[in-house]
């Protein structure tokens, strides 16, 4: 303070002061000059008036030369001690007195011009004598400048005392006037210093009665003022912006939508703070917002407010409208808005309502919540603070969003791949598939037609046998599919798709005889005990359906379950009706059949992608194709598929099938009782001498003529040889894959040689060429090995009458 | 000095050249005539002394100052007054050989040798104003007005105010104050 006050203070009194003393010093040095000047020229007037009157006095005495009487006459200069000598001349120049007696020249040394003057620091007069018209004589008189010099120096002394006095009561005037000044001054300084020192911006200054001191207050008051509402305001806004930092790192380290909500409602809480915050997502198409969030120190109003996470919140026309529009809303009193979301909060106690929009791309996708119970009490920096974070969120959620497509986008892409590869392997093995397949066709291809023909033709067989031979025919079908589809794992086969009825208890009961091994043997030499039981409906409808699939998708779901019950347990296979979807006479019947295991049971990850192909929780043991084949079988039988599972719970996988009317049942029995009406004279064509061996043994049986050709060629030289010696063979049937001259070049042969003459394609690809719609010319049926008899006799029954060959109805056998 | 000049007439050069002369005589031991001092008198004497204005003379008639019987002052009072005026007067010098002689004259030099014939001049003179001057010497002479006295070896004035009164004539204090006045009281 003082530091500040002694400048301010001495400086006020030095202008005071100097300016006392300058103008003191300028009246007085005018007046002294005043005084001097008019004290010389009195001096010199009192000294002309002198000379004059002396000389008058002289006159008689120069006239008539009396120095007595001259001296007398310059005596009278006793009387003025400065003149300090006076002489009188003649004309001729010759002294006649002086005064003091006997000083001076006797004559005059120089010509002496009349009249007074200063001379040498003297004041010289030279005074005519003159009596009436005539001059007598001369006065010299000399005068010393003692007088004015004392009385300049009285002066001085005068001027000095004065001027002391003056600034004397100037300094002590000057000390309390400046104080009129320098006060407010300083008491607005000891404000400013005690601001500086204290930071403190609530200081006031003290308001001093001057005008001009009271305004300079007023404004450095008013400017405090605007300096503590800026300081404040600065605070909250760093305060604010180091939040919104604080929020933007958390949502930054947070990739799913929920968490990044959750940390934001967190932050806000407990920061801005809020007392009630929530975070919904907007469903454009419901046109409704779900609340996603409720945080943490809200969740004492939820209930008040009727809001819960994961509850769907209706769009009302005011504020929820105008936000999800994308703009923010802000209720400073929810009391007086008179829709439902308001009202709610005013019913909670929450007075202040404040509702975000989380833009993105000028999309809105959710809304941020926030409010509080005082009315009024979000300011406009509150305002702007929530809809900037609302931008942060909105962005930190895209990229959560972002984030995780880039993560399904990233496993599809990983899925894909393996896919590919599987595909490329499983391409490989299929080809190496196909070949074995045909092999193994054309090799299981007797055991088929003979174990078929024993059956229909051996009525003196044991029931026994005649079981036996009946497994044989079934498992024989079996390895024929199973090798069919062993090679065409990497291909569709709806087109291959043959429904038939299907008895489902039947079929279960085959196919708990199929695995038998696998749920009672294996577990069994590992100590463990998994029971089956059955819960067969009886009088359960058939079904539409390819028995192989649905044998074999109920063989995956056994293996399946019999896996996920590695410490044993029960398997349960259950059929039974359902009522079906529709009503009255449209109503369908459903069979459903079940099976189920008491084992682990899956979770939800494993619930979702079970159905994916090459998804396996079995490791290396999986090819994840089972579930996959399962729901392919469910999707080409227009069934319906259904997991019930949970983690320790076991798994139930439902296969829901509409039941199939009666009438199909019979058609499909006409055909199995189909018999051939005519012998045919058949040419068959193969390089298998087993197949040929028991094919015509089978046909022969049926009553037809059979010949044999080991070959392409061979059988093309026959049907030629037969045509030119008038026995024509009214059907060919002939292999496609021989060495050299292979099916399609015997067809075409035929064809040529006798264009209405049948052609039956057998071939341990038949299924293959079906699928690819890649029937060869001059093929009239393709039928794939082994051949089943009832198909073979169907289709030379069909081809024959529809060639109506006369040739045929000649042949005999051969 | 110069401007005594330009104001200074013919006489007044002749004076100072005679004054000049007298110093350097004086200087040289040798003292001014006598008479030559006392024809400066005689001139300087109309100076301090006031005539009624009938005693004066009329238009350019000349200021005379006469000289009664034999001059002592040879050429010298000539000389002194020559080119000289009074109040614009030219001066005359008159000589009157006897005391019957005497004609009208403002100032009129008896010499001491006429003083014997004093009573004849001054009754001569009766009614006149004129101012009478003598270098008697002699303190018995009286109607005389002024009288040139001898004083260590300087020549000092006696007036007699009651000749001077009887004159009409006023006479300048400043030449009364070193004078010896007489018939003052009467």
């Amino acid at each position: 303070m003082t530091a500040v006050a002694r400048p301010i203070r001495r400086t006020l009194m030095m202008v005071i002061l100097l300016t006392c003393g300058a103008v003191m010093v300028i009246t007085s040095g005018a007046f002294f000059a005043y005084q001097y000047l008019t004290f010389r020229q009195l001096t010199l007037r009192n000294l002309e008036i002198l000379g004059k009157a002396i000389a008058a006095n002289s006159t008689a005495a120069l006239a008539f030369d009396n120095p007595d009487d001259a001296r007398e006459a310059l005596s009278a200069f006793k009387a003025q001690p400065h003149v300090r000598a006076a002489r009188l001349y003649l004309n001729d120049g010759r002294l006649i007195a002086s005064y003091p007696d006997g000083a001076g020249e006797p004559r005059a040394a120089a010509p002496l011009q009349d009249g007074y003057r200063f001379e040498d620091g003297l004041l010289l007069g030279v005074q005519p004598v003159v009596q009436g018209e005539r001059r007598m004589g001369t006065l010299y008189l000399e005068a010393d400048l003692g007088e004015i010099s004392r009385n300049v120096e009285l002066l001085l002394a005068i001027g000095a005392a004065f001027l002391l006095i003056s600034c004397v009561a100037a300094y002590l005037i000057s000390q309390r006037m400046q104080r009129v000044v320098s006060g407010p001054i300083l008491t607005l300084a000891a404000t400013a210093q005690r601001i500086s020192e204290q930071r403190d911006y609530a200081v006031r200054a003290e308001r001093p009665d001057g005008h001009e001191f009271g305004q300079l207050t007023d404004a450095f008051n008013h400017m405090l003022t605007r300096i503590q509402g800026d300081q404040t305001k600065l605070q909250t806004q760093l305060s604010r912006l180091g939040l919104l930092h604080r929020i933007t790192r958390a949502t930054g380290e947070r990739h799913d939508l929920p968490s990044v909500f959750r940390v934001v409602i967190r932050t806000l809480e407990g920061d801005l703070p809020l007392d009630f915050g929530c975070m919904c997502v907007f469903e454009p198409s419901a046109e409704a917002l779900t609340v996603s969030v409720i945080g943490a120190g809200s969740a004492a109003f939820a209930p008040a407010l009727t809001l819960a996470e994961g509850e769907q919140v209706a769009i009302d026309a005011n504020g929820l409208a105008r936000c999800v529009a994308g703009e923010l809303v802000y209720e400073p009193d929810t009391r007086t808005i008179r829709f439902p979301f308001p009202q709610r909060f005013a019913r909670a106690g929450l007075h202040a309502l404040v509702i975000a929009p989380l833009l993105v791309e000028k999309r809105v996708f959710g809304v941020l919540v926030a409010a509080r119970r005082a009315a009024d009490s979000f300011s406009s920096a509150d305002c702007e603070f929530l809809r900037q974070l609302s931008e942060h969120v909105a962005l930190a959620s895209h990229q959560a969003q972002l984030y995780s497509a880039l993560q399904r986008a990233y496993d599809d892409l990983r899925q894909s791949q393996q896919a590919i590869m599987q595909q490329e392997r499983l391409r490989a093995l299929g080809q190496m598939a196909s070949g074995i397949a045909h092999d193994i066709n054309n090799a299981i291809s007797p055991v088929a037609l003979y174990t078929e023909s024993l059956l229909e033709r051996e009525p003196g067989l044991s029931e026994r046998a005649r079981g036996y031979l009946a497994t044989i025919q079934t498992a024989i079908e079996d390895v024929a599919e199973t090798v069919a589809r062993m090679r065409e794992f990497y291909r569709p086969r709806e087109a291959e798709l043959v429904l038939a009825r299907v008895r489902c208890n039947h079929l279960i009961e085959q196919v708990i005889n199929l695995t038998r091994a696998r749920w009672s043997d294996q577990p069994q030499q590992r100590g463990l005990v998994i029971q089956l039981q059955t819960e067969l409906a009886p009088d359960l409808p058939d079904i539409m359906g390819s028995e192989v699939e649905i044998r074999d998708a109920l063989t995956n779901l056994i293996f399946n379950a019999v896996d996920a019950m590695p410490e044993g347990g029960t398997l349960t296979l259950r059929t039974r009706m359902l009522a079906g979807g529709g009503s009255g006479a449209d109503a369908t019947r459903q069979v459903c059949v079940e099976v189920a295991d008491t084992g682990i049971g899956m979770d939800d990850e494993t619930r979702r992608r079970c159905l994916e192909p090459f998804y396996t929780t079995k490791g290396e043991r999986g090819t994840g194709l089972g579930l996959a084949m399962v729901y392919g079988m469910v999707q080409r039988h227009s069934a319906e598929l259904e997991i019930d599972s949970a983690v320790g719970q076991g798994t139930t996988v439902r296969l829901v099938f509409a039941a199939a009317d009666a009438l199909t049942f019979e058609a499909v029995r006409n055909v199995r009782m189909l018999q051939p009406a005519q012998r045919l004279r058949i040419l068959l064509v193969d390089d298998d001498p087993l197949l040929i061996k028991s094919l015509r043994d089978i046909l022969e049986q049926d009553g037809h003529a059979v010949t044999a050709a080991d070959g392409g060629q061979k059988g093309i030289d026959a049907f030629r040889a037969a045509l030119t010696g008038g026995t024509p063979f009214s059907v060919v049937i002939t292999d496609l894959g021989m060495p050299y001259v292979d099916g399609r070049k015997v067809a075409a042969s035929v064809k040529e040689a006798a264009a209405q003459t049948p052609v039956i394609l057998l071939t341990g690809w038949g299924k293959r060429l079906l699928a690819e719609n890649d029937i060869p010319p001059h093929v009239d049926r393709v039928l794939s090995k082994p051949p089943r008899l009832v198909e073979v006799r169907a289709a030379l029954t069909e081809l024959s009458s529809a060639a109506r060959t006369p040739v045929a109805i000649l042949a005999g056998p051969t | 000095m110069g401007r005594m000049i330009h104001s200074a007439t013919h006489a007044l050069r002749r004076v100072l050249a005679v004054a000049l002369f007298a110093c350097g005589v004086a200087a040289a031991a040798a003292p001014v005539s006598e008479y030559q001092l006392k024809a400066v008198f005689l001139f300087n004497f109309a100076q301090f002394v006031e005539w009624p204005a009938a005693a004066l003379p009329r238009d350019n008639a000349p200021f005379v100052i006469g000289v009664v019987g034999k001059d002592p002052f040879g050429a010298s009072l000539d000389e002194v007054l020559r080119g000289e005026n009074i109040n614009r007067h030219p001066l005359a010098v008159e000589r009157y050989p006897s005391a019957a002689a005497i004609g009208d004259c403002q100032i009129l030099f008896i010499p001491a040798a006429e003083i014997g014939h004093l009573d004849a001049i001054l009754s001569a003179l009766k009614g006149k104003s004129t101012l009478t001057v003598t270098d008697a010497d002699n303190p018995a002479v009286r109607g005389v007005i002024i009288d040139l006295v001898k004083r260590d070896n300087r020549i000092r004035l006696r007036i007699d105010l009651q000749a001077a009164r009887a004159g009409n004539l006023t006479i300048s204090s400043k030449l009364l104050r070193p004078a010896e006045i007489v018939g003052a009281g009467s």
